[in-house]
């Protein structure tokens, strides 16, 4: 793995992680080392484990066996609101409760990093301005969010994650909803803050192609085994996303970025 | 904006207004006079008692019933993440009901005072096992209502079959507890509820982030640093300590639990900081006038207030399944 090993304690690792939903096993004894600072990409069909692998990395799902780590550390051993301090998760499709405004749901980031007495502080508010900035959103901050268009309302809950403040961010499937050119200015906005926040993200993704041209490392599952890892240029070949997904690709490179391009 | 703080402001003085009528209105009628002399201490005897003994208590009763149902109404939407939720599915209405019956047929004459501790008992068994049964490596908002529905029908078929074997009498009794009203109300049952109730509903205030946050959804709730199960059967025990109180008082007033909430929510906004609150306000507003409707619309006879409430209730429950009707999700 061409990772740097004076790095092997700090961030997210996965030690012999099995992971299932009642008797069903989905994932086992997988072991990863997600790449701090930097954008991860999870890629695999449907049902692969993808999902699986992010929520339990935010410790929203009790591994089977095995451990999260983070820093070295289990995150079975760090209290909620600690873990919530250092990771940030958007599942997929969530669902607000009626009647919130944009800054009600972002201010709700704000939940890790107060305690039960503590005032609204200036650092709160702070956060949640450039959480609003970072993601465009400052100009609909008293929109009701039954207002907002799909990818606005994307936009705004990637805002609420931000306002965590937190190092390491999951996102599962942030573009679905998305048009065109919302998904390319959150895939802008991951890479900015990977570039120039140091923040560590990984997302699942469904579109090959936006992995191959933004991310930093890919990992690919199939039926919850790991199959491959690596920067792009490296394991986004014919053979690998053959087995993976089940098609027989061509695969071009983009002129601008020199990024691989697969036609399916 | 404004018309908000109009509405607030409406609704905060609608309190001592409701509050005075309750005073004068009834089978006789109070004058102005007659009330001032209460306050310059010139009053007769009988002004003294009907309105210092019977009216007052009464109506700071229903004042009080009706805040704490509007809380508990408040908290368990929040918690089951369902506008339609209310404490009842929770059984504690279906469990009061049935350990009623159970004191009344089984005691015989004994049983009308033992009747608001076995309803409070009754109310909080209920709530215990519908949470218990809920429980599979943790509870899920869902599981409760199913479970609650599910319990609560079989406490109710149990209700039924006590009635359907009982001495008519004692149904009678039964039946008057459980339709919900403030009429036996006194200064001593009032000290009690309001005694009781002051630690869950003080908790219940602080709890706003909480019950903010739980809306969300577990997985969001969790990601963000909520001890989801505990914080859930915390809440619930809340919930039950103030509505189970409430029915042991003044039987099952229905529908405030459920109607409070939203009303308060239009006015205020869905911040459980000024929810809960309002909740209280609009709760106790609205017991406060199904009692005084209740025994001035058909007097001398008296309509409980809990069939006044379940009179405006099941239209206001049609009316919010209309507006809902085009609703998302």
């Amino acid at each position: 793995m061409p990772l740097n090993d004076n790095e092997a304690g700090s961030g997210l690792r996965l030690d012999k992680l099995s992971l299932g939903y009642g008797s069903r096993m989905i994932v086992e004894e997988l072991d990863l080392k997600i790449p701090p600072q930097a954008f991860t990409v999870l890629l695999g069909r449907n049902g692969s484990g993808k999902s699986t692998v992010l929520r339990a990395c935010a410790g929203l799902l009790k591994p089977k066996a095995g451990t999260v780590l983070l820093d070295g550390k289990p995150l079975a051993r760090f209290t909620a609101r600690e873990s919530a301090r250092r990771i940030a998760i958007l599942p997929q499709g969530p669902v607000a409760p009626e009647g919130l405004t944009v800054s009600d749901l972002v201010r709700q980031g704000r939940y890790p990093h107060r305690s039960l007495f503590s005032r609204w502080s200036r650092a709160d508010e702070e956060a949640v301005n450039e959480a609003l900035e970072l993601t465009g959103m400052a100009d609909l901050r008293e929109q009701p969010l039954e207002n907002l268009s799909g990818g606005q309302r994307q936009r705004a809950w990637i805002a609420m994650s931000l306002a965590q403040q937190t190092e390491i961010l999951l996102l599962d499937e942030p573009t679905t909803f998305l048009d065109l050119a919302h998904q390319a200015e959150v895939m802008s906005l991951i890479t900015a803050l990977v570039k120039s926040r140091r923040k560590t993200v990984v997302a699942v993704l469904h579109d090959v192609n936006q992995a191959a041209r933004h991310a930093d490392h890919i990992v690919m599952f199939k039926a919850g085994k790991l199959v491959q890892q690596g920067p792009p240029n490296i394991i986004m070949t014919r053979e690998h996303v053959r087995r993976v997904f089940d098609i027989d690709p061509d695969i071009i490179h983009d002129p601008k970025t020199n990024a691989k391009f697969i036609l399916s | 904006m404004t018309s908000r703080h109009v509405v607030l402001a409406a609704a905060l003085l609608s309190v001592p207004a409701l509050l005075l009528a309750s005073l004068a209105l009834g089978d006789q009628t109070v004058s102005r006079a007659d009330l001032e002399s209460l306050v310059d201490g010139s009053a007769t005897e009988q002004i003294r008692m009907i309105v210092l003994d019977l009216r007052l208590p009464r109506a700071l009763m229903a004042l009080t019933a009706g805040m704490a149902l509007g809380i508990a109404g408040a908290i368990a939407q929040a918690v089951m993440r369902n506008p339609l939720a209310e404490p009842g599915i929770l059984g504690i209405n279906a469990g009061a009901a049935l350990a009623g019956g159970l004191v009344i047929v089984g005691l015989k004459g004994a049983g009308a005072t033992l009747l608001p501790v076995a309803g409070f008992a009754g109310a909080t068994l209920m709530a215990a096992a519908v949470f218990a049964l809920s429980w599979r490596n943790g509870t899920s908002s869902l599981r409760i209502v199913l479970i609650g529905i599910a319990l609560g029908s079989l406490a109710g078929a149990g209700s039924s079959f006590l009635i359907a074997f009982s001495d008519v009498a004692d149904v009678q009794r039964l039946m008057i507890w459980l339709s919900g009203s403030v009429y036996a109300a006194s200064w001593e049952t009032l000290r009690l509820l309001a005694g009781w109730l002051v630690v869950p509903v003080a908790l219940a205030g602080l709890a706003f982030r909480q019950l903010d946050l739980m809306r969300f959804g577990d997985d969001i709730a969790a990601s963000l640093g909520q001890r989801v199960n505990l914080g859930r059967a915390f809440l619930i025990l809340l919930c039950t300590a103030i509505s189970g109180a409430t029915v042991a008082a003044c039987g099952l007033i229905g529908f405030i639990g459920l109607i409070a909430p939203h009303v308060a929510r239009k006015m205020v906004g869905a911040g459980h900081a000024r929810m809960i609150p309002a909740s209280a306000l609009v709760g106790g507003l609205l017991v406060m006038a199904a009692d005084l409707i209740g025994r001035t619309v058909i007097a001398p006879a008296q309509l409980p207030a809990g069939i006044v409430t379940a009179l405006i209730g099941a239209p206001f429950l049609g009316y919010l399944l209309w507006g809902r009707r085009h609703a998302a999700q």
